[in-house]
């Protein structure tokens, strides 16, 4: 171990030396001050598929020659959390580390896995939005680089081919649920449905949770899912999606749905934008016209090109491991100013990723990216919104997710009718964790 | 002469002990790569089972002991409840479903049969295949729209066919049909094996008394098969009871907590909730009834012997 600290110190300072000797221009944009070369160790997944950790690397040791990143690389998908919790509890988790769902923040701040980082929070662009969802007692607790919400995605070409005008923003659900039944009657020759609701529990209580007033996770009160699920299960029945049996036994992806055009709407999260960019170059996806909207509001309060649309998503953060260095701590925390601000989001754009930071550069290089829709509605939905996170950030959360995750399936299996499975779903929230 | 005697003796005392001692030593240096696996991966974490039940350990840090508490809770539990009457639920009807399954695959395929090589590697594959794949396939299978199950139901005029996997009745005995499916040909080997230490005598003999079919069945092949039926019915008892990785892959515990095992339950509570003090506690239950009904198990066996 000790070891290979000392070798990788090496390999650091001799890279940072031959580079500070074919550029020695640049060295002077550090201003963090760090003494000597400081090799910082993060967390990243599946790097192959995501290119946003080694971008962000290279990007920052490029501004900051004396400070090589490297990516240590974690399994995808839940094995994440485990992976990590478990370096972190042997301690050899990386210096920093990406809380890559936010309702694990809870586990490891009470844990006593991250480090207090409210100054650099202090000193944070007004424009980074998701910080104070890494909030506890008052101290910040990470710093988000990315912040995805979610929207409406539509395909013109399906719209067109049904005579069905495209959203224009001042949709409402009910709106959203008549234009799906419309549009499956229009599409009926080619077998399209009019949207496509994967089977995760958020699609359904992720937008009833942020869009209905004084819906709260933990009072122990779920009646505020009902209309949503009315809505979900009257459009399976009508045939205008496919029904959650349906996704589930036949393991539909929705990148294959719309990007083959099987579903002529999709409400998703905004990382979707990246792959289908990335599927359409490659052709896993049809070449067809498509543009986002902002998601569907719960009345037309929040509607309209005028107002600011609410919708969900999570930020996603990178934490500092209190078994940090203290010699690399400096290093590390202007590493979290930087991914937060300017240069982070910089990067993360050009790669079709939605950073924290949002202003009209960070719009404009997005849009800038070949392939990405041209009108203004898009550019409205990608900018403006009012992003709440999907869950609270409490000891309860954890247990309530999944209770109301049992509610989920059997609601949208037709195993429980809606009213059924809502009050089961509050009985047992009230017995088994305590609240309402 | 007589201390030469002595001296001869310890000598070969000496020697022998020496040979014991590298006996040992050999035996020892077998089992070693083995034991060192096992106590590493397995012992070690089990022995530390048994300390965690007792207190409210998160996964970092330390593990404050909390004494019954866990076990308390447990008792108001109404997902453990659930958990452990789905379980029964499987392994009562799981049992002797694969009992009869394996055993009919045994003696059907321990006749002289043209190709019955071919089949028993047949049976057999099952057990060998990727268990996610078994769980998507079968999932596809059961489909309710587009499903050749219920596509054949339809077409042998069944109304309303079945929902297996999207429907909270019908989810349990999906998951029981698959799990026969897998694990039907390898118990169909243990009886193989059995079936084929039964001398040829008895048959013969029965035969000669006049005994029919079913007759010799009752009376040679089932009482000369109780080791290894006694062998096939604790492997399954504690296989049913530890069930996991096929539902997990297949419905996840739903729809709704439909098909919520104990396992599964312990899993969602340690590796999801992060509450591993809980999951620990929920898991010495787990053992404890595996044990009791193996114990129970061996005193019947016992007492049916004498």
């Amino acid at each position: 171990m000790k070891r290979s600290q000392m070798t990788a110190v090496g390999v650091a300072a001799a890279v940072a030396l031959s580079l500070a000797a074919c550029g020695g221009g640049d060295a002077g944009s550090d201003d963090s001050g760090s003494a000597g070369p400081v090799t910082l160790k993060i967390s990243g997944w599946a790097l192959n598929a995501t290119p946003e950790f080694q971008a962000l690397a290279d990007g920052y040791h490029e501004e900051n020659p004396d400070v090589t990143v490297e990516v240590v690389e974690y399994r995808d998908g839940n094995d994440y959390d485990t992976q990590i919790i478990s370096d972190l509890a042997a301690g050899t988790a990386p210096d920093l580390y990406v809380l890559k769902n936010l309702n694990k923040l809870w586990t490891f701040q009470t844990g006593g896995q991250l480090l207090d980082v409210s100054d650099v929070a202090g000193e944070l662009d007004g424009d980074v939005s998701g910080v104070d969802s890494y909030e506890i007692d008052g101290k910040t607790w990470a710093i988000p680089y990315r912040q995805d919400s979610w929207l409406l995605y539509y395909n013109k070409d399906l719209f067109d081919a049904a005579g069905v005008d495209y959203p224009d923003g001042s949709w409402t659900w009910d709106d959203y649920a008549d234009a799906a039944e419309t549009l499956t009657a229009g599409l009926g020759d080619q077998g399209a449905k009019g949207t496509y609701q994967h089977s995760w529990q958020s699609l359904v209580q992720g937008f009833a949770l942020a869009q209905t007033p004084d819906a709260d996770l933990l009072s122990g009160d779920y009646s505020y899912l009902e209309p949503y699920y009315q809505r979900s299960v009257d459009l399976q029945d009508a045939g205008a999606q496919q029904t959650y049996g349906t996704v589930t036994t036949s393991s539909l992806t929705y990148q294959a749905e719309f990007g083959t055009q099987k579903a002529a709407m999709l409400p998703m999260g905004s990382w979707y934008i990246g792959t289908l960019l990335a599927q359409q170059e490659n052709g896993e996806a049809d070449d067809f016209s498509w543009g986002i909207a902002p998601a569907p509001q719960f009345d037309d309060s929040t509607t309209g090109t005028d107002n600011t649309p609410v919708t969900f998503g999570d930020p996603t953060a990178f934490g500092i491991n209190p078994a940090i260095d203290d010699a690399k701590l400096d290093a590390a925390k202007d590493f979290l100013t930087w991914v937060a601000g300017e240069g982070g989001a910089t990067v993360l754009s050009e790669l079709g990723v939605t950073p924290a930071l949002t202003n009209d550069a960070v719009t404009e290089t997005f849009f800038g990216l070949d392939g990405m829709p041209a009108d203004d509605l898009s550019k409205f939905a990608f900018s403006t919104h009012d992003t709440r996170p999907e869950n609270p950030v409490a000891a309860e959360t954890a247990s309530v997710q999944s209770i109301l995750n049992d509610a989920h399936s059997a609601i949208m299996s037709g195993s429980s009718s809606v009213a059924d499975g809502i009050s089961e779903a509050e009985d047992r929230v009230a017995s088994e964790v305590g609240l309402g | 002469m007589a201390s030469q005697t002595i001296a001869t003796t310890q000598a070969a005392r000496r020697r022998r002990g020496r040979l014991r001692r590298r006996n040992a030593l050999v035996g020892w240096s077998f089992i070693l790569p083995n034991f060192v696996g096992f106590a590493v991966l397995t012992l070690v974490p089990v022995i530390a089972l048994f300390y965690l039940a007792f207190t409210s350990w998160n996964a970092f840090g330390t593990a404050p002991w909390v004494g019954l508490d866990n076990f308390t809770r447990l008792i108001g539990d109404t997902s453990f409840h659930t958990s452990l009457t789905n379980t029964v639920y499987y392994t009562v009807f799981h049992i002797p479903l694969t009992l009869a399954a394996s055993l009919g695959l045994a003696l059907l395929l321990n006749r002289k049969l043209r190709g019955v090589a071919f089949f028993r590697t047949a049976a057999f594959f099952p057990y060998i295949t990727s268990i996610v794949a078994i769980a998507v396939v079968w999932n596809m299978l059961f489909s309710p729209e587009f499903g050749p199950i219920n596509q054949l139901l339809s077409f042998l005029g069944v109304q309303d066919p079945p929902g297996w996997t999207t429907s909270a009745d019908w989810s349990m005995p999906a998951v029981i049909i698959v799990a026969t499916w897998r694990e039907m040909g390898y118990y169909m080997l243990l009886f193989l094996a059995g079936l084929q230490t039964i001398p040829p005598e008895l048959y013969e003999a029965a035969r000669v008394d006049g005994a029919n079919a079913w007759q010799r069945f009752r009376n040679v092949t089932i009482p000369s098969l109780r080791p290894t039926t006694f062998l096939v019915m604790v492997l399954l008892t504690i296989g049913s009871f530890k069930i996991f990785d096929l539902i997990l892959v297949m419905t996840n515990g739903g729809p709704g907590q439909s098909t919520l095992v104990l396992s599964q339950f312990i899993y969602q509570k340690g590796f999801v909730e992060n509450q591993f003090g809980y999951a620990s506690a929920s898991s010495i239950v787990l053992f404890a009834i595996c044990l009791a009904i193996t114990i129970l198990q061996f005193v019947v066996n016992k007492r049916r012997e004498r």
